[in-house]
């Protein structure tokens, strides 16, 4: 494989964390614009954790998944409660006050005889630990997607469990879930703090891959591609959002067929398949009937 | 230090005229759809693009350059309707806002592919001195801008209050499943209300673009972030809240600007829309929004 389709290979399974968190969030029936701050927390600080203060990738990770699924539970707070437009905007909020917050961002460290680290709009550069530690884009890759395999069998296995019907019904009818004794906020709750983890998760993973980050890498363009690709893959399983992902990522970049045109085309695309899939491809009839049919 | 607020104040109400207007648009569409139309600034960027592109290459002046402007948002505004909304009319919400979203894509790359250039010039309203009332200046477009968003205003009133499509469009808003049995003909007032909030949005967008004497394509996600805002604060679905919201929007940035410099001023609009949501105050989520 050349580097090129490693770089896009890799990006697909990065974008798919954010994905999965936009999707969690509309399984329990809520809408976000907001998971881009997430993944903006999850990238400044695993990058600050391994490229300031030496952390190993790992671990900084998972600190930052802490800080990832900590910041959503608190913005969640006092916002779960709200419905429809009302929560749609309220994560708007938040996610560009995090946008402004790393704008107005500076914690510069002396690494190595020079300063590093976030430096406001001029950005965060030279988060390179997979470098640094000699791993090979190829490694990177497998890691990435090792990671998201585990991800989806944790959902896949949450999804079949007694939890994954309470999410499902809380998403479905939040008064009928409460009248058979489902804590509906407790439940969103702890479904935004896992989609804050997510996204975090995935943050940590483009910093490192892109060694790069500044605040505009995390505006609400993101946030709303991410929604996008869960509902054009489908809200039915786990599987949809990768599939959100692949069709515009894998597709349309990886081809360059449609070069300068891409966004005209994916737009008019996916503007036409919700007329007829307005639940995305992979929709709950959809997986019903493949389970059926393989079965 | 009063002459300062005061002259902010000046300034931010000028301002909150044009977010007023965009506020107008999507209470409009809100109101009888429930659905919020992200494609709403891009379309209206549409138009600007479009009047952009003819004074280029044809040097229209200013009067043409607002009609291609309202002709080219109501163009793309219809497009957007037939696209995104009228299919999903009683189904899913979430589905219809990112159609929305992926026609909003469109729209910039159309925008970026036809005129690449990251900038363009676009003439001014009015290129003089401004007016200097004592210690005070105010800036002819500013007036300008302002008044034509009150007469705006006044016409809208006058559609909604005193004409039969007016009514029409109310018994919408208030009760949709009644309207259509007294025999209104519901789809096609959805569409004439796009028309109407899209020609809004026009002439708010040319207000805006002629004001600045320049556009980016960064224009369609500042309408639709700036109109969506001040609609959330002046209560969603209200339509002198949508008034309101743009003109306390407009207050609250200049005031902010000039305290805490232009960082400060986003991040505390986004704050004050995120604390009043969250305390649920009640002028704020009294309509339903599924």
């Amino acid at each position: 494989m050349d580097d090129y389709a490693i770089g896009v290979l890799t990006n697909i399974g990065l974008f798919s964390f954010l994905a999965l968190s936009a999707y969690l969030l509309l399984v329990a029936g809520e809408m976000s614009f907001g998971q881009q701050a997430f993944f903006g927390v999850g990238a400044y600080a695993g990058g600050i954790l391994t490229a300031l203060y030496g952390w190993p990738l790992p671990l900084a990770a998972l600190a930052a998944m802490a800080l990832g699924a900590l910041a959503q539970f608190l913005v969640g707070l006092p916002t779960l409660r709200l419905r429809g437009l009302y929560f749609a905007m309220a994560t708007l909020a938040a996610a560009e006050m995090f946008r402004i917050l790393f704008e107005l961002f500076h914690w510069r460290v002396e690494r190595n005889g020079e300063l590093a680290g976030p430096d406001g709009t001029q950005g965060f550069r030279g988060i390179r630990w997979i470098f640094e530690h000699g791993i090979e884009p190829v490694h990177y890759l497998i890691l990435v997607y090792a990671l998201l395999a585990v991800i989806l069998l944790l959902l896949v296995w949450v999804e079949r469990s007694r939890l994954g019907a309470v999410l499902r019904g809380v998403g479905l009818d939040p008064e009928l879930a409460a009248s058979v004794g489902i804590d509906v906020q407790k439940a969103k709750l702890g479904v935004a703090a896992a989609a804050g983890a997510l996204a975090a998760l995935g943050g940590v993973l483009y910093a490192h891959h892109n060694t790069y980050i500044e605040p505009r890498n995390f505006d609400i363009m993101l946030g709303v591609h991410s929604l996008a690709y869960a509902l054009i893959g489908g809200l039915g399983t786990a599987f949809g959002p990768l599939l959100g992902v692949l069709l515009d990522i894998g597709v349309l970049e990886g081809t360059r067929f449609f070069h300068g045109y891409r966004m005209i085309v994916f737009g008019g695309l996916v503007a036409v398949l919700l007329v007829f899939r307005p639940r995305g491809l992979l929709d709950e009839r959809m997986v019903l009937w493949i389970r059926r049919r393989f079965s | 230090m009063l002459a300062d607020l005061i002259q902010n104040s000046l300034d931010g109400v000028t301002a909150g005229a044009a977010y007023a207007l965009f506020a107008l648009g999507f209470t409009l569409i809100f109101g009888v759809l429930r659905r919020a139309n992200l494609a709403y600034g891009p379309a209206i960027m549409f138009g600007c693009y479009a009047a952009t592109w003819t004074h280029l290459n044809f040097g229209a002046g200013l009067l043409l350059l607002a009609v291609i402007t309202i002709a080219g948002g109501v163009l793309a505004g219809a497009y957007v309707e037939r696209l995104c909304f009228a299919p999903h009319r009683g189904g899913s919400a979430i589905a219809a806002m990112v159609a929305s979203f992926a026609l909003w894509m469109q729209f910039e790359e159309l925008a970026t592919i036809v005129m690449p250039r990251h900038l363009y010039a676009f003439p001014a309203l009015y290129d003089g001195p401004p007016l200097e009332l004592g210690p005070f200046t105010l800036r002819i477009d500013g007036l300008v801008m302002l008044a034509t968003a009150i007469a705006a205003c006044a016409l809208l009133w006058w559609i909604l209050y005193r004409s039969r499509f007016g009514l029409a469009v109310r018994a919408v808003i208030e009760q949709p499943a009644a309207a259509s049995l007294a025999g209104i003909n519901v789809p096609w007032v959805l569409v004439r209300v796009f028309a109407l909030a899209s020609a809004l949005g026009g002439v708010a967008g040319y207000l805006v673009v002629a004001s600045h004497g320049q556009i980016t394509p960064m224009l369609g996600m500042w309408s639709t972030l700036k109109g969506l805002l001040a609609m959330m604060l002046g209560g969603l679905g209200s339509l002198p809240g949508a008034v309101l919201g743009g003109l306390a929007l407009g207050l609250i940035e200049a005031h902010s600007q000039w305290f805490f410099g232009p960082q400060w001023r986003d991040l505390i609009a986004y704050l004050l829309l995120f604390v009043l949501l969250a305390a649920r105050v009640p002028w704020m989520t009294t309509r339903s929004a599924s």
